[in-house]
């Protein structure tokens, strides 16, 4: 396993020169000026040119590629035009919330979408099914900005419950009861996806329930809650554990909706603003984090495959 | 036992949560934002954002009282020779920057000659300047090359204008606005910290020399009553309406017209009139195109176009827009009717017919807007109903911003673009007045009458010359504009001083919780 994990790791790095190049020119290619956005609204042509130039826009694109490639290599990400900071701080900023928004996020998933899905499989084709697969596909279909200002108006402005929006860091006054900060913010990103893992774990759980083993087991008189969790559920976890690998990395780079709603300063924001200010070592930086985390994820998810599959063999 | 030991943690940490809750200091404003300003450099940056929070910070040798007059600020008054071309500026004594520093004539010399050469709106005074000189530890004297009445308003202008930095600071900057470690003014407030994506915060000044006077506008005294300002971005405008009615902000901008009957209505937020309000304006190409040099046929587009229904579609409430032609509102010393009788004809047979004078064939005419701006977008659906109605062909091209700036600029790439232009309390500011602003508006009648208009600094004439280049804006045609527009900002009724109404951008000294 050490070894394919090495080489796994190695071929990260082709992968990344590539993945450099594509974010490089897709980002200078798409039109606008960092020096305008920048200047404002009454800043002449000539005055956003002279700007530019100062900030080494004016160089062949080639030249500005190789200049970050360089950096790069070296760890240095750049300056963020807009924030005047390194772009790793900047990054680092978004991900503590993007982070723990994607942790909380997972943790209503497993405690919302393993047991109803566990519970709608085993009852199958009875009432309860009916109910939390409705359930899970009125979850699924309700779009987040809605399900968002919905909790917002509720449990802030109604109850006074919890923080409507924003979200100081861990290291703010109040520490880790900053948290209550992301309770909403997390509930309204779970929904979707529990739904999806409610209908994972319960069509799997059905495939796995009609294979040979597991009727074997029964006939060996082993009770229904250990055939259950034994044999079927833990069998489906296979193709679960796949999409919680991925439904990860997508709650960090996808929760623009919900970030923007709940004015989370996190990651996905971070891009999306990013673009609008033309930002382009930011834009660059986050795509770079991005893509290595999908990576590194697709690694971790192979890896868990042959811990829950013996038959599956890593070279 | 161990579930009834995991209970009382999550009993515990949940009482604790629901405490901190409720314990925010009243210490701080919590002011939401639409997002975050590019820089907070108020000589070379001219988003009204970055105002909002940088005028705590920064000050310059003028400012405007309430009925919008250039007041002293960091000066303490001036003489101007009478010939007009001799300007001294005596400067406030006991003044200190947030680094400790004292402020002398050293400091305002840097600043203006930065300002002067890259500011975005220096070269509007430095074009007439001859020299700039400290004669004095407090006094500066500026002599120009004919004189220039504008000279004060453009001084008291922040946005954009020359905000006052210590030499050591300003000296060798260039376009590039300056780094946030050296945002050091002389305002009650101080930078504290830029925290990417979650706020922008200032502090009190201990140290802070405030002007005499009873406060008016934002001349005379200044009082820092909160220890805090935090400006959070919250993009999303049911958040910024939830948040102060759950109280987590304090006040939030930017607030759409289709929510102000319900919020004026609701005792849990007051609603916050900005008096000085934003205008539309559809930029026609100068340079370029077909509508270079047709005056005729830029007439018939301006015919076409009835401009109520699109700020009817676009803003709402009739309390929010005003269909006025004057290019300054009304009650400002500058609001004229010349050649307003144009404004807003909607006449599409009368368009069709003086399109044909003009030679027009029906060649596309590309109309540029953002959705960035939603009111752009809906009154340029609305307009180009209109003059598709009277028989123009408009081909709509719809971008981000950073896209349209940068189209803008190439004189070939477009022939209408939608803009807006923020509240100024003289009209030289109106970038129309720009040779250089896209559109490039030049011709031998503008510049007579600008002439006519900088040179003079008696304040009758000076109405009275705006007054022929507003009629001309209407004959020549460089631009259209839509109405005002009244935005609105909502705030906790827990704050007093805020006063009825926002004078340009919201400020916060003179203001407690």
């Amino acid at each position: 396993m050490l070894a394919y994990t090495v080489k796994r790791l190695f071929t990260l790095i082709p992968t990344l020169l590539a993945a450099s190049i594509l974010v490089f020119l897709f980002v200078h290619l798409i039109p606008g000026d960092p020096a305008a956005i920048l200047l404002g609204d009454t800043a002449t042509p000539e005055e956003i040119a002279q700007l530019s130039a100062e900030m080494g826009f004016d160089r062949p694109l080639w030249i500005q590629y190789f200049l970050w490639l360089g950096n790069v290599l070296q760890g240095d990400l750049g300056i963020s035009i807009f924030f005047r900071e390194p772009v790793l701080a900047v990054i680092g900023s978004g991900a503590e919330t993007s982070i723990l928004l994607a942790s909380m996020t997972m943790f209503w998933i497993i405690l919302i979408g393993l047991p109803i899905g566990v519970l709608s499989a085993t009852k199958h084709g009875t009432w309860v099914d009916q109910i939390t697969s409705s359930g899970a596909m009125l979850a699924a279909s309700m779009p987040t900005f809605w399900l968002g200002l919905y909790l917002i108006m509720i449990f802030s402005v109604t109850l006074g419950w919890f923080p409507s929006s924003g979200f100081p860091s861990l290291s703010d006054d109040g520490g880790i009861t900053n948290l209550r900060y992301l309770i909403l913010p997390s509930l309204t990103l779970a929904a979707p996806n529990a739904a999806l893992i409610v209908r994972l774990v319960r069509a799997s759980m059905l495939d796995v329930a009609r294979e040979d083993h597991v009727r074997t087991a029964r006939a060996k008189g082993l009770h229904p809650a250990r055939v259950t969790i034994k044999h079927v559920f833990r069998n489906a976890l296979i193709a679960v554990a796949a999409a919680f690998g991925f439904t990860f990395a997508a709650l960090i780079s996808e929760a623009v909706v919900t970030e923007t709603v709940f004015s989370l300063p996190g990651i996905g924001r971070l891009v999306v603003q990013s673009i609008l200010r033309r930002d382009y070592p930011v834009i660059q930086g986050v795509i770079l984090v991005i893509v290595v985390l999908y990576m590194i994820i697709n690694l971790l998810v192979d890896l868990a495959y042959a811990r829950l599959d013996p038959r599956v063999s890593l070279k | 036992m161990k579930l009834k030991t995991w209970m009382k943690s999550a009993l515990a940490v949940g009482a604790l949560m629901s405490l901190t809750t409720g314990a925010l200091a009243d210490g701080m404003l919590r002011y939401a934002t639409v997002g975050e300003p590019p820089s907070l450099d108020q000589q070379v940056v001219t988003s009204d954002l970055a105002t909002t929070i940088a005028h705590h910070m920064f000050e310059g040798l003028y400012t405007f009282n309430g009925s919008n007059a250039p007041v002293p600020l960091l000066a303490s008054g001036e003489t101007v020779s009478e010939d007009g071309k001799t300007i001294v500026i005596g400067l406030r004594k006991g003044v200190q920057f947030h680094n400790g520093q004292a402020m002398t004539s050293a400091d305002v010399l840097a600043s203006l000659q930065r300002w002067g050469e890259f500011g975005s709106r220096g070269s509007l005074i430095f074009d007439h300047v001859d020299s700039v000189e400290a004669t004095g530890d407090y006094e500066i004297t500026l002599k120009l090359k004919e004189p220039f009445g504008p000279w004060k308003n453009l001084m008291a202008f922040i946005n954009g204008g020359p905000a006052i930095y210590p030499a050591s600071v300003v000296t060798g900057a260039t376009k590039e606005p300056i780094a946030p470690e050296n945002y050091i003014g002389t305002g009650p407030y101080k930078f504290n910290a830029w925290e990417a994506n979650r706020y922008v915060e200032l502090v009190s000044f201990d140290g802070y020399a405030s002007p005499d006077g009873k406060a008016d506008g934002y001349g005379g005294a200044r009082v820092a009553d909160f220890d805090t300002l935090r400006f959070i971005p919250v993009p999303d405008v049911g958040t910024r309406v939830a948040g102060v009615r759950a109280g987590d902000y304090d006040y939030a901008e930017s607030i759409p017209g289709d929510l102000f009957a319900e919020l004026d209505a609701d005792a849990g937020v007051k609603t916050m009139l900005n008096g000085g309000p934003i205008f539309g304006l559809v930029f026609l190409n100068s340079s370029d195109g077909p509508l270079k040099e047709n005056f005729a046929l830029r007439r018939a587009i301006q015919t076409a176009i009835d401009k109520t229904p699109a700020l009817q579609v676009a803003i709402g409430p009739e309390g929010l827009w005003r269909a006025n032609g004057s290019f300054a509102p009304q009650g400002s010393v500058w609001a004229t009717t010349s050649g307003t009788e144009n404004y807003s004809k909607g006449d599409a047979e009368a368009a069709k017919s003086m399109a044909a004078a003009a030679g027009y064939d029906g060649q596309p005419i590309k109309f540029m807007v953002s959705t960035n701006y939603p009111f752009h977008y809906d009154s340029a659906i609305v307009y180009t109903k209109q003059l598709a109605q009277a028989g123009f062909n408009i081909d709509l091209q719809v971008y981000d911003w950073a896209t349209l700036i940068e189209k803008r600029a190439q004189p070939d790439q477009w022939d209408l673009f939608f803009t807006h232009h923020g509240f100024v309390p003289d009209p030289i500011l109106i970038s129309v007045m720009n040779d250089n602003y896209p559109g490039w508006w030049a011709t031998p009648e503008k510049k007579a009458l600008k002439d006519r208009f900088t040179a003079s600094s008696d304040p009758a004439e000076r109405q009275a010359i705006w007054g022929e280049i507003q009629a001309l804006i209407y004959e020549q045609v460089p631009t259209m504009k839509t109405g005002d527009v009244y935005t609105y900002n909502i705030a906790s009724p827990k704050l007093s001083g805020l006063g009825e109404q926002t004078l340009i951008w919201p400020s916060f000294w003179n203001v407690s919780k």
